[in-house]
């Protein structure tokens, strides 16, 4: 996660400098805010709640999956405000692909094991969604967030 | 600041308001062991309720049909429309129901008899350990 990407070709720079790019990355960069806001804000409502949704992944022993329905929507919340406010953007965005692709395995798990559970990606706001929606929802917000990696200016990114 | 600088940071602020969650949070979970459900009931309590209960199998109908609790009604999401009526028909008010599906690791039987109780029957539960604790018990 070091800066050592190679320095933009000046088409790359040309594309990235078009404010038609500048601020489709912008609204992306805020919806994906918008999204970990609202998933933690939810889950943080109702800690005991979201512990329940967790526990039916069955994938993790009690006191671990306590600590996560409190750790999670702290992450969430975190990620959240830095990307609205596009600070700690590259950070922020790692810590985004992680938590999607960790999100995905457990829907994808559930789904290989037949659990007919609800996904739980925002508390009990929304549910039943299933468990192979919220995979796809996840899939694709992976590459709108692999867009928003590749796609940092030279000043988002961390110096060398 | 490097990225994986600032990721170290955004985890150190999160385990922080995760700490300050598990504190002071009036909804914090229980770290000492699961809550239990309150609609979850044992084999024992079941007894106790013996000529008062309508057992609700909640599997698939192939299951149901290869072996079942004696009298226990087939309801799950796949036949709810057209089996939800029925069921009905076979309730009475003030009888408990049990919902049971195949084990412990099975969640339909919680959703399922959530879903009785969103639809108007109070008096709904789900079987701790599903239809292998109900066998196992009720082996020959």
């Amino acid at each position: 996660m070091e800066a050592t990407e190679p320095p933009m070709s000046t088409l790359t720079q040309s594309i990235a400098s078009r404010p038609i790019f500048r601020t489709a990355r912008f609204l992306l960069r805020l919806a994906i805010a918008a999204l970990f806001l609202f998933a933690a804000i939810t889950k943080l409502v109702d800690p005991s709640s979201f512990v329940q949704q967790i526990a039916n992944y069955q994938l993790t022993p009690w006191p671990a999956t306590a600590l996560l329905s409190v750790f999670l929507p702290a992450l969430e919340l975190c990620v959240g405000v830095c990307l609205l406010l596009g600070r700690w953007e590259s950070g922020a965005l790692a810590w985004v692909a992680i938590l999607l692709t960790i999100f995905s395995g457990a829907l994808l798990s559930a789904i290989v094991r037949g659990l007919s559970i609800d996904c739980g990606c925002f508390g009990r706001s929304i549910e039943n969604t299933g468990t192979l929606w919220p995979l796809i929802r996840n899939l694709a917000l992976l590459v709108v967030t692999g867009f928003l990696w590749f796609s940092r200016s030279t000043k988002s990114r961390p110096a060398k | 600041m490097t990225a994986l600088r600032q990721t170290g940071f955004i985890l150190l602020i999160a385990v922080g308001l995760a700490g300050v969650t598990a504190a002071v949070h009036p909804k914090r979970p229980s770290f000492l062991g699961p809550p239990r459900d309150p609609n979850e009931v044992t084999l024992a309590q079941t007894k106790q309720w013996a000529g008062n209960i309508l057992w609700v199998d909640a599997r698939s109908e192939s299951e149901f049909a290869a072996e079942h609790v004696p009298d226990a009604f087939c309801l799950n999401f796949d036949n709810w429309t057209e089996r939800f009526p029925k069921f009905l028909d076979r309730y009475n008010p003030g009888q408990r129901v049990v919902v049971y599906c195949t084990a412990t690791s099975c969640q339909l039987s919680r959703e399922i008899a959530a879903k009785l109780k969103a639809s108007g029957v109070d008096d709904a539960y789900f079987l701790e350990g599903g239809w292998e604790a109900w066998k196992q018990q009720n082996r020959p």
